[in-house]
């Protein structure tokens, strides 16, 4: 299948977005670049691509992105920082959740704000009111330190996590039409799927 | 975690919130427009002595239910101020039109295929009327004609709906058997076994489960004891769900286990829970033990599918593959059946409108749009992937799936389809008789 003579305009005008949009970029930086636009093009197969995961927020199939970048109290990177040692820095009880993928708590250099990132399934606001009942003490526990954090239990919580979300302006989801519900299944399929294989090969 | 006894004045709530339909029933749905703040006032005081509260409906002089219902639209042409307004939450303020993509309104189902007057914003009240006699229904419904008529209100819309023969809903099954169990509401038999329900899931002004009041618009007196409900008219494709259980069993006794294994309720009503193989018509007698079951013994779903319509609706003790919360999604519904039967045995579409009104009613305005959205049209909560609700989801793409569990192997079925379809909608503010009485005030 041969789009040439469709995609040569657009390629051009593609070159010359690049050209605008990174003066400073090494030529062999920009051709990786556009090649990799032509290929998308020569297939025929766009990108999914991402859309909004609710109010803030990016989703890419029916994974969604949170990255929240919050002030906090004075002192409270190191009271969060004894907290997060006493739990060796992982947080296995949130295995419990069902929908986060990953979860990361980073402090910015002079410890006056920290950055919370997560990708989770779904719209993040669906289930945070399920958090209130399920895990309240926890969600307190965690955010605690930000300044004004007013308590998973007001109903102003979604507006204040709201104010200090920063939509990602560059993603990637390996496995976008995956929720965490979804891999467990599979890894508990594959198992047994092996599991018969093995059988039946000693049979 | 929340003090059940804290104490409600069922003399200040509209019976729509207790009320367990009767069957055989009657009843209408009007919908009305307001000429003016002064003539909306006038309106409201000539219905309220007509509206049927909980206690009176408790007492069981007379079985029947009459509720008024406003919009957003509606409580702002009573000229509410800004300060309450605003205290409505946006499925209010917006209405259900513009919630379309929340509530998976698209195709068929979306505003632009609503029937008028529903989506298009001129909807003020909604008047609602259910009565066990059709002289009853008849006369309270001559009654509030009547209060409108002399406020001069414009009647934009009239649906009158009435049981079908054994009370059964267009699909066959016989519905409105479960109601949440709610701290400080009186208990019926159908009550489900759960323990009580914190009151402010459900009525405004109280602590919820989290322990937390939930927010509610101002003044207080405007608030407390009303309740956010979603109205929605619902046609139901019964040729097309008879068709999907001919094509999918080898006789009629596995269409009837089919239909079953959807609902989680035999046609009749039985809970497949208490009978798994065979339908047990003597449990429809039987009323206290309807609803009276768990699913603690079948985690697996083998007898009740964990993708079955009231599973999903009320997981009750399921584990989920989730942290949800299934007391905090909980509902109060009233359904009602608008149109004739299909007659038995037809499978071709005749063309007719047939379907139910429903009143979904919580104090968390979002219920109904969580519930249509992640736990009718998805199945990750319940580890089912993307699949939907067999009978109210969007099953509009050829690889839409019911899963069955079964030894040795499951059974997934293809080929359903879309089986009801959104004729309109309104939201609107189910208040207390105090606001409804203080609403009426000429001089607010
Ligand atoms: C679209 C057409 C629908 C039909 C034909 C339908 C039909 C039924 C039937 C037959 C039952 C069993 C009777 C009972 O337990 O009372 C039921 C229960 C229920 N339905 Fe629906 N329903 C529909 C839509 C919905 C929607 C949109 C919701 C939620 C927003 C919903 C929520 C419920 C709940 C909560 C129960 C009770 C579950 C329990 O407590 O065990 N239904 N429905």
């Amino acid at each position: 299948m041969s789009h040439d003579s469709s995609i040569a305009p657009k390629l051009e005008e593609i070159k010359q977005e690049i050209d605008q949009a990174l003066p400073n970029a090494s030529q062999e930086a920009k051709d990786t670049l556009l090649g990799g636009v032509e290929a998308q093009l020569r297939s025929g197969q766009v990108e999914p691509g991402t859309t909004s995961a609710g109010r803030v927020g990016s989703r890419a199939g029916k994974v969604s992105e949170l990255t929240v970048i919050a002030p906090l109290k004075p002192g409270g990177a190191d009271r969060l920082r004894s907290l997060f040692k006493l739990m060796n820095g992982y947080f296995g009880a949130a295995d419990r959740v069902g929908t986060v993928h990953d979860m990361r708590f980073v402090f910015l250099p002079g410890d006056e704000q920290m950055l919370f990132a997560t990708a989770f399934d779904g719209d993040w606001d669906s289930y945070i009111d399920d958090f209130a009942t399920q895990i309240p003490v926890e969600m307190d526990l965690l955010f605690s330190e930000v300044e004004g954090w007013p308590g998973i239990h007001d109903p102003s919580v979604k507006d204040f996590i709201v104010e200090y979300q920063h939509t990602a302006e560059g993603w990637y989801v390996a496995s976008p039409d995956l929720t965490v519900a979804d891999t467990r299944r599979a890894q508990k399929k594959a198992e047994i799927v092996d599991e018969l294989l093995d059988k039946v090969g000693s049979l | 975690m929340v003090d059940a006894t804290d104490a409600i004045d069922l003399d200040d709530l509209q019976s729509l919130i207790v009320f367990r339909r009767p069957a055989p029933y009657w009843g209408s749905f009007v919908l009305a427009r307001f000429g003016g703040a002064a003539q909306g006032r006038a309106a409201l005081r000539g219905l309220v002595p007509h509206v049927v509260s909980a206690a009176e409906w408790g007492a069981g002089r007379r079985n029947l239910s009459v509720a008024v219902g406003l919009t957003y639209e509606g409580l702002a042409a009573l000229g509410l101020p800004a300060e309450s307004l605003d205290g409505f939450p946006v499925q209010l303020r917006d209405g259900m039109a513009a919630r379309a993509s929340r509530l998976g309104d698209l195709g068929d189902s979306a505003p632009d295929n609503w029937q008028s007057p529903f989506g298009t914003g001129s909807v003020h009240a909604l008047v609602l009327i259910t009565a066990d006699s059709e002289a009853l229904w008849r006369e309270s419904l001559a009654a509030a004609g009547r209060a409108i008529d002399e406020a001069g209100l414009q009647i934009l819309g009239r649906q009158h709906v009435a049981a079908l023969a054994g009370a059964r809903t267009t699909f066959g099954y016989r519905d409105g058997i479960s109601f949440p169990n709610i701290a400080g509401l009186p208990e019926s038999p159908f009550t489900a076994p759960e323990r009580p329900i914190a009151t402010g899931e459900f009525l405004l002004g109280h602590p919820s489960e989290s322990g937390a009041v939930l927010p509610m618009p101002q003044p207080d007196v405007l608030g407390r004891n009303g309740i956010y409900a979603g109205v929605r008219k619902i046609h139901t494709r019964v040729a097309a769900f008879r068709s999907f259980l001919k094509a999918n069993s080898q006789d009629a006794a596995g269409e009837e286990l089919l239909a079953a294994k959807m609902v989680g309720r035999w046609r009749s009503g039985t809970p497949l829970s208490l009978a798994p193989a065979a339908d047990d018509p003597s449990l429809v007698t039987e009323p206290d033990r309807l609803n009276d079951f768990t699913y603690a013994d079948d985690l697996q779903g083998l007898i009740c599918p964990h993708g079955a319509h009231i599973r999903r609706m009320n997981p009750r003790d399921s584990s989920l593959a989730t942290l949800a919360d299934p007391r905090i999604h909980r509902i109060i519904r009233q359904g009602a059946v608008y149109g004739p039967a299909l007659p038995d045995d037809v499978l071709d579409d005749d063309g007719a409108e047939r379907g139910l009104f429903f009143t979904f009613m919580s104090a968390r305005a979002d219920a109904l749009e969580f519930l249509k959205r992640e736990w009718i049209d998805d199945g990750n909560t319940f580890n089912l992937g993307s699949e939907r609700d067999p009978i109210a989801g969007n099953n509009d793409d050829d690889g839409a799936t019911f899963t069955i569990p079964a030894r040795p192997v499951r059974r997934r079925l293809r080929g359903l389809e879309r089986f009801t379809v959104t004729r309109g909608g309104e939201y609107a503010f189910v208040p207390s008789l105090t606001a409804l009485r203080w609403l009426a005030d000429p001089e607010p």
